[in-house]
């Protein structure tokens, strides 16, 4: 149940303009003395709107330019960041299916390798044994220098990623 | 993935997209912001004894109502949005304290400085009162009784029912007298 009073108004008006309780009629005074929906109304609204007096004169809140411009800028990143988002997608999308193109490269070559393995192994056989040893020492070199061809393949593929990291982190400063 | 991040010429330019994407522009923001920002400060500081908080939580209301794509018939509309949005904002961070992802700040103390002994015990207790109170307790008495908003704003600004600001204020005024007639924890007041 909600007790109501018609004067309940008077009194929270009273108070909002600063006329409570000294600039008020004797008869609303009167009245809040023995109502107690509007004694009680007098007492919170009068210490809440003294709260917000004294608080309102010390609040320090930023200038609207700087509210302004903060929220500018934030919309511009978050705009960057929604057209990114696709391309991030598509980025993801083409990586997935090279490694699956790869996969079906590998699984449709790998039998007609291993005929060429089969067939290169009974060829060496069939050779004399200074062209089998030939064929060693040629084998010995490349699986020596396996790690320098490796290294320098490696850096071929990331020379141009650190490349396009080094220069996007300088636009970024 | 990478950030997506901004040049100082892009911030610049920012500033000139800004006119597009937001719902004002910059002459009528400033106006608006002038006749709302500090009571809107005051109640999220209110809200959420916390003024550094409170200060976040004031940016980021201005952003949301910037980005907002309302449709506003008056400044009295833009208000009430605004102050729905601060209040949206505050129940969000508390429900972000509850469920640990925040870590819940004390609040901060009544600024005294400049007031008589008398005003400053008055104050505290209301503090220590307005601590007890339920978050939209504590609003409704703010907007009615320290702002001194219609029952039609509060009920726009805290979606709630206007038909049911009568009954919502009437409790949250008995609890919160009930609470200032309480004794203080140490020895208390007369």
């Amino acid at each position: 149940m909600t007790a109501e009073c018609p004067r309940e108004a008077e009194v929270v008006s009273a108070v909002l303009l600063r006329r409570w309780p000294q600039e008020v009629d004797e008869d609303l005074r009167a009245h809040a003395g023995t109502c107690e929906v509007c004694g009680e109304v007098a007492v919170v609204a009068s210490l809440l709107h003294e709260d917000h007096e004294a608080a309102r004169a010390e609040v320090r809140v930023p200038a609207a330019g700087q509210v302004w411009w903060r929220a500018a800028v934030r919309a511009r990143l978050e705009a960057a960041q929604a057209a990114g988002r696709p391309i991030t997608w598509v980025h993801g999308l083409a990586t997935a299916s090279t490694l699956g193109l790869a996969i079906a490269v590998a699984g449709i070559v790998w039998p007609s390798l291993r005929e060429s393995i089969g067939w290169a192994t009974g060829a060496v056989a069939g050779l004399d044994p200074s062209t089998r040893a030939l064929l060693r020492l040629l084998a010995d070199v490349v699986q020596r220098s396996l790690p320098l061809a490796l290294a320098i393949a490696a850096c071929l593929v990331l020379a141009p990623l650190a490349l396009y990291f080094v220069l996007a982190d300088d636009r970024k400063n | 993935m990478r950030d997506a991040v901004l040049t100082d010429m892009e911030r610049l330019g920012a500033l000139d997209d800004a006119e597009q994407t937001f719902q004002m522009n910059e002459d009528a923001f400033r106006l608006f912001y002038d006749s709302t920002a500090r009571p809107l400060w005051l109640y999220l500081a209110r809200l959420t004894r916390d003024d550094r908080l409170a200060d976040d939580l004031l940016q980021e209301s201005y952003y949301r109502f910037l980005r907002a794509a309302a449709a506003f018939d008056d400044d009295e509309h833009r208000k009430n949005y605004l102050f729905r949005i601060a209040t949206n904002l505050v129940h969000d961070h508390r429900r972000q304290v509850r469920s640990g992802g925040v870590p819940a700040e004390p609040g901060d103390p009544v600024d005294t400085r400049v007031e008589s002994a008398e005003g400053v015990a008055r104050r505290l207790d209301l503090a220590r009162a307005m601590d007890q109170l339920k978050p939209r307790e504590r609003a409704l008495l703010w907007l009615a009784y320290a702002q001194g908003w219609s029952h039609a704003e509060i009920a726009a600004s805290l979606g709630v029912r206007t038909a049911s600001m009568k009954a919502l204020l009437h409790r949250a005024r008995r609890r919160l007298a009930a609470l200032l007639r309480a004794p203080r924890p140490s020895g208390g007041r007369s």
